[in-house]
């Protein structure tokens, strides 16, 4: 979340281009925003949207012929990090009757339970 | 009996008032914001409060965008937050079953407001060069909702599923008429 905060702010600090800073005031609020929803543990998973942000984060600089080494490290720096964050798994602490791919999959625990519950 | 309201599967009842309150109070201080905001775009306060950026909520809140549809968008954002107030409120702490389609509708109310609003957040640097403070705030306020909203939400369909795995109406479950209630956990 504060990742994608930088990368919202860092371009007006560091004096980026206006090409460099767009991209980054275009990817840094989405990657605060899904870092925020995936606070919660029903919406944990939200944070893989984060995946195919921070791999645009490595090749924009080609695409976009980044002229600012600073720039660069910036955000090369975010990408490496959110990767690795994803990674942090912290323990499941509620159960959430299958969660969401319950809403399409047939024999989930909500619906074990729920039938349970109906012959008790 | 407390017991009885928490969804089959889970462990707390996502429905309860602890888990729904801070999501009211949050719409409410989103709408009075939106609100504030909205009086100075419809032109009944002169100036709005601005600490960080020096005239950067004055150029945002006047911005062509900010004007784009016939109302301004903070008077939306305040209706926008309104709704999420309001539908988070509706409902005893069992309506997950009981009222399903209020669920959902809080859902889809939740969701595209937190949309909206990051996509304004991302056109304030971009198209005008300037941040709006309290528009910020705004946006952080309609992202943070989503995510405890979403429990309900998905407590909800999971008990949508049971009706149609029990062959019983979609329609009159999600209606909340009792002869589905009665029938599907």
């Amino acid at each position: 979340m504060l990742l994608g905060l930088w990368l919202m702010f860092a371009p007006d600090l560091l004096d980026f281009s206006k090409k460099i800073s767009n991209n980054a005031h275009i990817v840094g609020p989405l990657i605060a925003t899904f870092a925020i929803i995936a606070i919660w543990e029903c919406t944990r998973n939200v944070r893989l949207f984060n995946l195919p942000l921070a791999a645009w984060l490595f090749i924009a600089p080609w695409i976009l012929q980044y002229d600012n080494n600073v720039a660069l490290l910036s955000d090369y720096a975010v990408a490496i990090l959110v990767v690795l964050l994803l990674f942090v798994k912290p323990k499941r602490q509620h159960r959430f009757g299958g969660g969401w791919p319950a809403i399409w999959k047939s024999k989930t625990p909500h619906s074990r339970e729920a039938g349970n519950a109906a012959r008790l | 009996m407390a017991n009885d309201e928490i969804p089959p599967g889970w462990d707390y009842n996502p429905a309860s008032w602890s888990q729904r309150m801070p999501i009211i109070v949050l719409a409410i201080i989103g709408f009075l914001i939106a609100a504030y905001l909205s009086l100075y775009q419809f032109g009944i306060l002169s100036a709005v409060w601005e600490p960080f950026f020096g005239n950067g909520s004055i150029t945002i809140l006047n911005s062509p965008i900010s004007h784009a549809l016939p109302i301004p968008d903070a008077a939306l954002g305040a209706f926008g937050y309104l709704v999420d107030a309001v539908a988070g409120a509706v409902g005893g702490t069992k309506r997950w079953k009981t009222m399903p389609w209020i669920v959902v509708f809080f859902g889809i109310a939740i969701g595209p407001l937190g949309f909206v609003s990051v996509m304004l957040v991302v056109f304030q640097p971009v198209l005008f060069d300037a941040w709006c403070t309290l528009c910020l705030v705004t946006a952080v306020i309609s992202v943070v909702m989503i995510g405890p909203s979403m429990d309900e939400v998905l407590a909800s369909m999971q008990y949508l599923k049971r009706i149609k795995q029990s062959g019983k109406s979609l329609w009159r479950g999600f209606w909340g008429y009792k002869d589905v209630i009665d029938k599907v956990n």
